[in-house]
């Protein structure tokens, strides 16, 4: 028996490999060029130049010394221990002004941490404000 | 007597399996990210647990990194430029919605003169961008 027909290749109309390449290509661009971050907001007031927000309360206010140090109206105290102290205080006066004193040289990464402990805590009406003013 | 050529494997059918993973990579990152103009200078947001989600705003957008160079609007400018490009940005609507992009290794008081630029333009309200902090 003699079989010599070669298997009948079929051709492809339009070549299958500029077809990959521009894939591949369009790949590269969207794995590149999109990012997968999330973004989360924090709201933050810009205290007028006069007073703070009237408020029947005196506004808290937390110090944050240049070694990370956190005081509470001139007390020491740790994160934790702010958060709960905060917790209790804003219970009261939910809308209850809080303004955050950074020293000079505190970083933005250690500011954020605490307000995102104060408003973990209720605070809902938090300043930023330089110290010593 | 001629042996059967064994049949040779089309080429095309080898690459079907490959590019059909391919498309599929392509159609997840089309979908899954967002497409976004690189900035001007490399910056780190601070982490956060909470925080807002919130899509990274189109316009309004006050760039800082670590060495306090700042950008507004994917322009470079200095410090005493932001005020005027701010009321100019502010005028037609005092209430549209700034946010600042700032690396989390900015030190307080460059922050503080920023929000001190941003109050005498006329803005009341921040948004400070933030990522969330990886468990």
């Amino acid at each position: 028996m003699v079989i010599d027909s070669p298997p009948v290749r079929r051709r492809n109309l339009i070549g299958l490999t500029p077809l990959i390449d521009v894939v591949f290509i369009l790949l590269v661009f969207f794995m590149l060029a999109s990012s997968f971050l999330d973004w989360r907001s924090i709201a933050l007031s810009l205290p007028g130049e006069g007073g703070e927000p009237s408020s029947d309360t005196p506004p808290l206010v937390v110090r944050i010394a240049s070694d990370g140090v956190l005081t509470l109206d001139g007390e020491n105290m740790e994160l934790a221990e702010l958060e709960r102290r905060l917790s209790t205080l804003l219970g009261e006066d939910p809308a209850r002004a809080v303004i955050i004193r950074p020293a000079d040289d505190v970083s933005l990464q250690r500011i954020v941490q605490v307000v995102d402990r104060l408003s973990a805590a209720g605070g809902s009406n938090m300043t930023l404000n330089r110290e010593g003013r | 007597m001629r042996m059967p050529e064994p049949p040779r494997r089309d080429q095309g059918e080898n690459v079907i399996p490959l590019i059909n993973i391919v498309f599929l990579l392509l159609i997840f990152f089309m979908l899954a990210g967002t497409l976004t103009r690189p900035d001007l200078f490399n910056v780190e947001p601070p982490e956060t647990v909470r925080g807002i989600e919130t899509d990274l705003p189109e316009e309004g957008v006050i760039l800082m990194d670590a060495n306090g160079r700042l950008a507004f609007e994917e322009e470079e400018l200095a410090l005493e430029a932001l005020g005027p490009r701010l009321e100019q940005w502010l005028a037609d609507d005092p209430e549209r919605p700034l946010v600042l992009k700032a690396d989390a290794g900015v030190p307080a008081h460059r922050l503080m003169d920023v929000m001190d630029v941003l109050r005498a333009a006329g803005a009341d309200r921040l948004t400070l961008l933030t990522n969330p902090a990886e468990r």
